[in-house]
């Protein structure tokens, strides 16, 4: 009893990437009636501070909206975009764990886009983040 | 902190002399909390980027295209091909799939009910081929049934191959390796920018050549799986085409700015591998 107890004390959460994604998915469907349409989901377990990096091809002239969504263990997610040469270009500017960055390149390029694990709740280890790119 | 305090006091519970086990238990050093994450530097996001978002979708050329000021639909250029997915070279089958898979998305508003069918029968024949799970087949089965009887809207369809091509496929772990998933998309990639090429011919429009086929990354990244063969596999006459292919690609996508000649060489060299699936 008191092995488990101490077990369940100090045994972090699981990131939850099915939660994560099921929000991001439910925005994406929302999206549908606006026009959007998605490119790519894709899941990962993110621990406070650590970051995840996608190579993107933007093409000039289209609507981009790259959306992040977190399980419960996220507080605060961000999302950075670069260009090819490695300048920033675009940022969220919240501090939740819903983030969301519109971009419209100015001519067809590959950027590089990083989402963020800026905080996660005390004690809960990896927190599940889902990451979207959409476009209209 | 409030596992080391539970810590502490369970260790007390268990009789355990405090003052030995107290001394063992660092206190946990408070990290700062950042506010704004820190900027990466370019030798880091070239090592680390990953690739799962890198490549357009057919859908999303076709958008690009009219965005292009170029009205024509692809649905009209997508001709029908047989392709067999009961061969051993899981490489080929993977590029047809992609193929099977554009077509799919490309002709999914307009397409006969049977026509759509039979092009996702085809990519779940490749599914089953590259070990692609029984979940898959289930999902296709279960979207040939409604489309056959009517029960689903296209604009309701158009959603679930975006999912199926953007989210599902890429998160498969395919029993004939991790080639895969890039292969199928390389195969989705040709089949889109041969028909994106061709609409591009048609309407005289070097400068949406420009802004639509100039992606030498993309055909970068997929030569890295196409010239990396299995141990002992004997060099495909598809994946041989393909590999040229790409690098003529590559070259063509280049250049600052794309000529109609340029086009043109993109239909052809993507013409010569769809024609060998």
């Amino acid at each position: 009893m008191l092995s488990a107890l101490l077990f369940a004390a100090i045994t972090p959460a699981y990131a939850d990437e099915a939660a994560a994604e099921a929000c991001l998915k439910a925005k994406i469907w929302e999206g549908y009636n606006q026009g959007w349409a998605v490119r790519t989901v894709t899941n990962a377990s993110l621990a406070q501070g650590e970051h995840r990096i996608y190579l993107v091809t933007l093409y000039a002239g289209t609507e981009y909206k790259l959306s992040v969504c977190g399980d419960d263990a996220l507080v605060n997610a961000d999302i950075v975009l670069y260009d090819s040469l490695g300048n920033e270009v675009a940022r969220d500017n919240t501090a939740d764990r819903e983030p969301v960055v519109s971009f419209k390149a100015g001519a067809t390029d590959t950027f590089y886009i990083a989402v963020h694990a800026t905080k996660t709740k005390e004690g809960a280890g990896k927190a599940g983040v889902s990451t979207a790119v959409t476009y209209k | 902190m409030l596992s080391s305090v539970l810590l502490v006091g369970l260790l007390n519970l268990t009789g355990c002399s405090s003052e030995e086990k107290v001394a063992e238990v660092t206190p946990p050093v408070e990290k700062p909390v950042e506010k704004v994450p820190p900027a990466i530097g370019m030798e880091e996001l070239k090592a680390a980027a990953e690739n799962i978002a890198l490549v357009p979708s057919p859908a999303e050329m076709q958008k690009a295209l009219e965005k292009n000021g170029i009205a024509t639909g692809l649905s009209g250029k997508v001709v029908d091909r047989p392709l067999k997915m009961d061969i051993s070279n899981k490489d080929v089958v993977a590029v047809r799939t992609g193929v099977a898979m554009a077509d799919a998305l490309l002709t999914v508003k307009d397409a006969p009910p049977e026509k759509l069918v039979a092009r996702l029968t085809t990519v779940k024949a490749g599914m089953t081929t590259l070990g692609g799970g029984t979940d898959i087949g289930a999902t296709i089965d279960d979207i040939n049934g409604r489309v056959t009887n009517g029960s689903v809207s296209r604009e309701d369809l158009v959603k679930e191959l975006d999912e199926m091509h953007g989210a599902i496929i890429p998160e498969i772990k395919f029993e004939a390796g991790d080639r895969v998933v890039p292969l199928i998309q390389a195969g989705s990639w040709l089949e889109g920018s041969n028909l994106v090429a061709a609409a591009i011919i048609d309407a005289n429009n070097p400068t949406a050549g420009t802004e639509l086929l100039r992606q030498p990354q993309v055909a970068e990244y997929f030569l890295k799986y196409v010239q990396t063969e299995g141990a002992g596999k004997a060099p495909d006459e598809v994946i041989g085409q393909l590999n040229s292919t790409l690098l003529k690609l590559k070259e063509i996508a280049s250049k600052p700015t794309l000529t109609i000649d340029d086009v043109k060489e993109v239909k052809s060299q993507t013409d010569a591998v769809l024609a060998l699936l």
